[in-house]
């Protein structure tokens, strides 16, 4: 054993400690943020705050899921809001026309998904850059024409119609306002920590240094095709998660869930809350969604209002509020230190 | 290197927009319902593409509000409006419809949406309980699909089927009297297009057998150029044309069709023609289109009909829509059922609401009924005629018959296995 191969040998078990503990850490807060989520409709008598966390819910798992390939990978998808769609409409549809218990439906439309997503991924993820970004818009285009033509199974231009069966599992009625409220709370917080492990893993550390150098990742032995397409199944789940909730939420499925607005609103959200840190995605996603409700109820010239904000954080900012944040926080740290 | 100032926000600043962050995210659930005025909610599309409508429906509804609450309200309630913005899309006409009621107290829902959020609504109503009106959704499922019917919710809107059954009946006695045969349709590829088209050929061949349809074109919806939509027409040299296009779509058409005189060739049948949204927006309009009227001032040819569209001109510099009269018409049957109740109870409302025969500018014989059973506006005026290049558009329009409607209606409900 050279000197450097047994310095290295000490410092693994280190880091792997280290890790360890983040991950402690990492469930801990997760537990406390489910923690004050499912106190709050205790706290509340309010059904628009928990309409609104519902929602947070649906979109913050889409948005972060997108963040995994923008931010981690550099894979930058125009039709992340395909599986979105495929979520709601796969759920909803199986709901409707099997009455199978919910869970099973769950995960059914997250084996269909996967399914999915894999033939897509495998297409798409050998292209780069903006022919990878113009080929997922495609698929998502594909994907929306498909439910709009095939009228007889998904009701085309006019959505699920008829509402979507929910019967009671385990004691918890979704049909329920707070038990649907509580649900979408377990299921962000659980899709959160689990995006959280899959960054922090090995696994994601290579997915940055694809983002960072693809050829060297090759050269070292990396099988790059199969990690990229491995993340893009792995976001497609957690989109679809996302759209499955949405659905819960309006109670059907429309054709608009897998237009290309809902992938901009992903990229958008991205782009306003920072793709750099963890947690950019989310904070992106509340923002645009008290930007959205205050907004609309003051003007209609919503766009106009919108448009003024994404120039601020492009322009002004030239980053997310999040790695806005960060950064500033640790200059001022390292301003105080010196 | 030093700075005298360090870059990016202060701590004050952070803290300051912080405030006025959690004072803008609170407020909406601070606001509460005030007990002496009802509100009443109402989801409609005021930004995209159909924004025009949305609008001429938000302008129906005060003008009609402001009658209402001069004369005392709703059972001595005023009425206060609460419009938002839905973009077209159905999840936020959902959010905005359950914001509307959980959030600023609204008791009654009118739900301007059309196409898919019309549904999307429809299901917070059925989850809510309260009462709501669709106006703009002429989709007939909406009201004839059992599956769909729910106590609390009404529609005021024209419906699709009957618009196909008197299309049909009026193309095919035309067809009839001057020998066309050949038929083409044009018609945008969605389901409303085809789902008209379908109908009105079903309606067309059954009252005249011999028809032939030879071409189909499927434009997109939003399509800007029709040159190969109007030549692949012209080639086939159909003796008569059929198209559901509608507002940019119609207009954009016509003025292209119009350099290759497509209108000189063929008669041509468009059922959404006979709009103001259409008729002033094109810019030669051909005389001899046959049109189904949407909202025309002269048709119904009554001096009430003629007033309501003259005040909607002088009070907005324009003339009213199809969505406007529909509107109008939810506020009046409202109004109405209110004081049949005597209270402003949804309920209540609902309950008188259900088979009530109302006078209005916009039906066929002077009044316009919710029909029970299914919870749908019928005996509105229906009709078809031919347009001029000026005012008043369409001069003559021919009425369609009820009767006939009621009982081709039934049998379309049992064909899809609705009754």
């Amino acid at each position: 054993m050279t000197e450097l191969q047994a310095e290295q040998a000490a410092v693994v078990p280190r880091i792997e400690s280290q890790s360890q503990r983040s991950r402690y850490i990492d469930v801990l807060i997760a537990l406390a943020a489910f923690a004050v989520l499912a106190i709050l409709p205790m706290l509340t008598g309010s059904k628009a705050l928990l309409d609104f966390v519902i929602r947070c819910s649906a979109f913050g798992l889409f948005a972060t899921s997108l963040n995994l390939l923008v931010g981690f990978t550099g894979l930058v998808s125009f039709g992340h809001g395909m599986f979105f769609g495929l979520g709601a409409y796969g759920f909803g549809l199986i709901m409707q026309r099997t009455g199978l218990p919910v869970p099973v439906a769950f995960v059914a439309t997250l084996v269909i998904t996967t399914l999915i997503a894999a033939v897509i991924g495998a297409i798409c993820v050998r292209l780069k850059e903006i022919y990878f970004a113009f080929v997922t818009l495609a698929f998502q285009m594909l994907i929306h024409s498909t439910i709009l033509s095939w009228v007889s199974l998904t009701g085309g231009d006019q959505g699920l119609r008829g509402g979507i069966p929910r019967p009671a599992f385990f004691g918890i009625d979704l049909s329920n306002h707070v038990h649907l409220y509580i649900t979408s709370c377990a299921l962000l917080v659980i899709g959160l920590l689990l995006m959280r492990q899959i960054a922090q893993s090995p696994f994601g550390y290579t997915l940055r240094m694809i983002r960072d150098n693809a050829t060297r990742a090759s050269f070292i032995g990396i099988d790059v095709w199969r990690a990229k397409l491995t993340i893009f199944v792995l976001a497609a789940l957690f989109a679809s998660t996302g759209g499955i909730i949405m659905a819960l939420f309006v109670s059907g499925a429309y054709p608009e869930f897998a237009y290309w607005t809902i992938s901009g609103e992903g990229i958008f959200i991205n782009m306003l809350g920072g793709v750099t840190t963890f947690l950019g995605p989310m904070v992106g996603t509340v923002l645009l969604l008290i930007l959205n409700d205050t907004v609309t109820r003051l003007t209609e010239y919503y766009g106009i209002v919108l448009g003024i904000v994404i120039l601020f954080f492009a322009i002004g900012l030239r980053k997310g509020l999040m790695d806005f944040v960060v950064e500033w926080y640790a200059r001022r740290r390292d301003g105080s230190g010196k | 290197m030093t700075r005298t100032r360090k870059p990016g926000v202060s701590r004050r600043a952070t803290l300051a927009m912080m405030g006025a962050g959690a004072v803008t995210f609170a407020t909406p659930w601070m606001a509460r319902a005030q007990a002496k005025t009802i509100k009443v909610g109402m989801p409609t599309i005021l930004s995209g593409r159909v924004a025009q409508l949305g609008t001429s429906s938000r302008n129906a509804v005060m003008l009609e509000i402001e009658k209402v609450n001069a004369a005392g309200g709703l059972a001595g309630r005023q009425i206060e409006m609460v419009i938002r913005d839905s973009k077209g899309q159905p999840q936020e006409a959902a959010r905005v419809a359950r914001e509307l009621v959980n959030t600023d107290g609204c008791e009654i829902l009118i739900d301007a949406e059309a196409s898919s959020g019309a549904f999307a609504v429809h299901e917070v109503a059925r989850d809510l309980g309260v009462l709501c009106i669709h106006t703009n959704s002429e989709t007939s499922a909406l009201t004839a699909d059992p599956k769909q019917h729910i106590p609390n919710a009404f529609r005021t809107a024209r419906q699709g089927v009957h618009d196909s059954i008197v299309g049909g009946s009026y193309a095919a006695a035309i067809a009839k009297a001057k020998g066309l045969k050949k038929w083409a349709t044009c018609s945008p590829d969605y389901a409303y297009g085809r789902d008209t088209t379908g109908e009105y050929v079903t309606y067309l061949k059954r009252f005249a057998p011999d028809v032939e349809i030879i071409s189909e074109s499927w434009p997109k919806l939003f399509q800007p150029d029709y040159t190969e939509v109007v030549t692949k027409i012209l080639q086939a040299k159909p003796q008569a044309l059929y198209s559901c296009l509608w507002g940019g779509d119609l207009t954009s058409y016509i003025d292209q069709a119009n350099i290759y005189a497509l209108f000189s060739q063929m008669e041509v049948f468009a059922v959404n023609m006979a709009d103001y949204t259409a008729l002033t927006v094109v810019k030669n309009l051909p005389k001899g289109i046959h049109s189904g009227n949407r909202y025309i001032k002269t048709y119904p040819a009554t001096p009430e009909n003629a007033a309501w569209g003259d005040a909607y001109k002088a009070k907005y510099n324009e003339y009213p829509t199809n969505w406007s009269w529909e509107n109008a018409t939810a506020i009046m049957l409202l109004a109405e059922a209110s004081k049949k109740a005597n209270s402003a109870d949804g309920k209540k409302i609902a309950e008188a609401l259900r088979g009530l025969k109302i006078k209005s500018p916009f039906g066929a014989d002077g009044t316009v009924t919710m029909r029970a059973e299914d919870q749908t506006l019928v005996g509105y005026a229906i009709g078809w005629g031919t347009t001029i290049p000026q005012e008043p558009y369409v001069p003559q329009v021919q009425a369609g018959d009820w009767k006939t409607i009621f009982e081709l209606e039934a049998e379309w409900k049992k064909s899809k296995g609705y009754t």
